[in-house]
């Protein structure tokens, strides 16, 4: 199954980045058996027009770094057990690189949006009279004379217009031309921005109507295919709040209020079956105020658990049964809407604020792969030449130079640390791991280790290294593997079992 | 395979140097130190295989308490292996001088000179040892060299 997962605007790619945090740490969707779905695809493409876009750069580093990594491990295998164990891929790389006219990237090209002033993009100096008074109506000056460059700047009226022109582009065109029966699209967007706002309900539109579209194959399928979406309410204000701002916080829940009111006829009603799962996320508590920026600096807004737990909802999503999504026949069924609530109304939330539901799913993963961040931040270079490392195939010296290994700590692991610090210091705050502490045994915020005959158990790099030894020792399954493999393989092993021995149970 | 050869070779090469302990014709202990009066007397006393086994026993005892006691990520450097073959080295000829000198007295400087030897062939049944066993070692298998 592949899941394309289009990204809307500022807020798709931050959940994005956090799904690919989840992902990174092994999180995997579960299917209604508790088992990990089978031959999952995740596309992401990243839709938004403000390309300078920090967030949105960040987010295309992580992807890139993402896929280097994963492909290094497991090569093409769409079926992985462990640390990066989703596949993530472009469009073009699903089309075996062969496509001319597509990127290997991540994000849509919108080139006729981006380089253009609004009232340049709808040819407003060449309406007769009428019309430009009728577009000066619908649109304010600031509006017409936003250059798209910058994004929508909190006006889905402008990307409800400027985002139509998706349907024509070749990425959309090539969508269409892999999505094939089985496969799920998913949006990611925020509710009370420009791009999300206006982007979700164009693009569900366009893939519903494929019919009507011209150069667009697999129409049938498209119509018909399962959608899902993530749509994010405010939870995050901005500094100044001042009301001759383009985006002001004050706005956020009468725009809220307007588009749910568009959602609801258009694509979330009683008996529409646009959308067949909505999840709705957000705060009353709002986040500490970011600063204010419509785009003109690059937009770099700390990440948050609203991101977070919205990562969780494409997973949830691909782990549903056809037969929540589809009727017999294979016609979408009626939109279902999903919230989330925490097991405990904490401002400063661990594993134990979270509900069973969602402990179960991340807590060991995600505690595994900070233990992995601190185990090659601080221990597995002096391992090198000894114990583990010098089983076939050897980890020798020059792998901590080399491309794999530079990506993985000195790109990504940079970035995981950068996210988990920015969900630390935000509001609510994310303290799932203690900030700075690299003592394994107490760096799970809310959980210990476990109490043996005298005192506690004890974790550090010491115990991790015997304990991959052991599984190392006379271990043939790596022979025919990469030593990036052994590694990381031999550390989720290793984790699972010292995690299973010696941390305090909280599942 | 390969590992269980190594084990097999180390005890040849063991009971190689035990037989030419104990044997009057050729002994590996003349062939460094050699004083005919403490020769003589060790030999009728029949002491050399007892000295021969304690040497053995140190050596691999040595050996089997690095890689299957210590057996500690702590301790797996190639310096932590030679420690404990200093420690063979000096442990072997001061039990073989205690045995020694408690069978019979007297003869303290050859019997000194004597144990010297004991240092080397302690060191060497060490290394011996090492790698006859140290394949199945969970944390010191690649020590002192890797495989």
């Amino acid at each position: 199954m592949r899941l394309f997962l289009f990204a809307i605007g500022g807020t798709g790619s931050r959940v994005l980045k956090s799904l690919l945090m989840l992902s990174a740490a092994g999180v995997r969707p579960l299917d209604e058996d508790g088992k990990p779905v089978k031959d999952l695809e995740i596309v992401p493409v990243i839709i938004d027009p403000h390309k300078a876009n920090e967030d949105l750069k960040r987010t295309e580093a992580l992807l890139n770094d993402y896929r280097d990594i994963r492909r290094k491990l497991y090569g093409n295998e769409p079926n992985a057990d462990g640390f990066f164990a989703n596949r993530i891929v472009t469009l073009r790389e699903i089309m075996s690189n062969t496509s001319v006219t597509l990127g290997d990237t991540f994000i849509f090209n919108l080139g006729a949006v981006e380089n253009a002033k609004f009232r340049e993009f709808i040819g407003y100096d060449t309406m007769n009279e009428a019309n430009q008074a009728l577009t000066s109506l619908l649109f304010a000056n600031y509006q017409l004379e936003n250059k798209m460059n910058i994004g929508f700047v909190g006006s889905p009226n402008i990307g409800s217009v400027a985002l139509n022109e998706v349907k024509d582009s070749n990425e959309f065109k090539a969508f269409s031309n892999i999505f094939r029966q089985g496969d799920r699209i998913f949006f990611i967007s925020s509710i009370f921005g420009g791009t999300g706002a206006a982007g979700f309900p164009i693009m569900v539109k366009n893939i519903r109507q494929a019919a009507n579209l011209e150069g667009i194959e697999n129409r049938d399928a498209l119509s018909r295919a399962p959608i899902g979406g993530l749509t994010v309410l405010p939870y995050f204000t901005l500094e100044g709040n001042k009301h001759d701002q383009r985006i002001a916080t004050s706005d956020f829940i009468v725009k809220t209020q307007s588009a749910l009111y568009y959602y609801k006829n258009t694509l979330t009603g009683d008996n529409d079956s646009n959308v067949n799962c909505i999840y709705y996320l957000g705060d009353q508590v709002r986040s500490k105020p970011y600063l204010y920026d419509p785009g003109e600096h690059g937009q770099r807004n700390n990440a948050h658990l609203i991101e977070l737990i919205g990562a969780l909802a494409p997973l949830d999503f691909i782990g549903k049964p056809d037969s929540k999504l589809s009727d017999p026949d294979g016609y979408p069924l009626p939109t279902t809407a999903y919230e989330y609530a925490l097991d405990r109304d904490d401002l400063s939330l661990n594993f134990l604020s979270l509900g069973h539901h969602t402990r179960r799913l991340i807590y060991e993963p995600m505690s595994k792969f900070h233990l992995l961040f601190l185990f090659l931040t601080t221990g597995f270079k002096n391992m090198i030449g000894q114990g583990f490392t010098e089983d076939a195939p050897k980890i020798k010296s020059d792998f901590i130079t080399s491309q794999f290994y530079r990506t993985l700590v000195d790109h990504f692991m940079l970035g995981y640390a950068q996210w988990l610090t920015e969900m630390n210091d935000n509001m609510r705050s994310v303290a799932l791991f203690k900030p700075g502490e690299i003592d394994m045994a107490h760096a799970i915020e809310g959980v210990g280790v476990r109490k043996r005959l005298l005192g506690h158990f004890k974790v550090d790099n010491d115990v991790f290294k015997a304990e991959m030894n052991k599984l190392s020792k006379n271990n043939p399954a790596y022979s025919d593997r990469t030593v990036e493999f052994k590694l990381l393989d031999l550390f989720n092993q290793a984790a699972h079992n010292i995690f299973t021995e010696r941390y305090e149970n909280i599942n | 395979m390969k590992h269980l050869v190594y084990l097999i070779c180390g005890i040849v090469v063991t009971v190689i140097f035990f037989i030419l302990s104990c044997s009057s014709g050729f002994n590996i202990y003349d062939q460094l130190f050699f004083d005919q009066a403490l020769t003589n007397k060790m030999y009728n006393l029949n002491m050399f295989p007892t000295i021969a086994a304690i040497t053995i026993a140190v050596a691999w005892g040595g050996a089997a308490i690095y890689y299957y006691a210590i057996n500690s990520v702590k301790f797996d450097r190639w310096y932590h292996w030679l420690a404990v073959m200093g420690v063979v080295a000096v442990l072997a000829p001061v039990a073989c001088f205690i045995y020694n000198d408690a069978v019979f007295e007297g003869y303290v400087g050859a019997k000194v000179q004597f144990e010297m030897q004991t240092i080397l062939f302690a060191a060497l049944l060490y290394v011996v040892a090492s790698f006859s066993m140290r394949w199945w070692s969970t944390n010191c298998r690649h020590t002192p060299i890797p495989q």
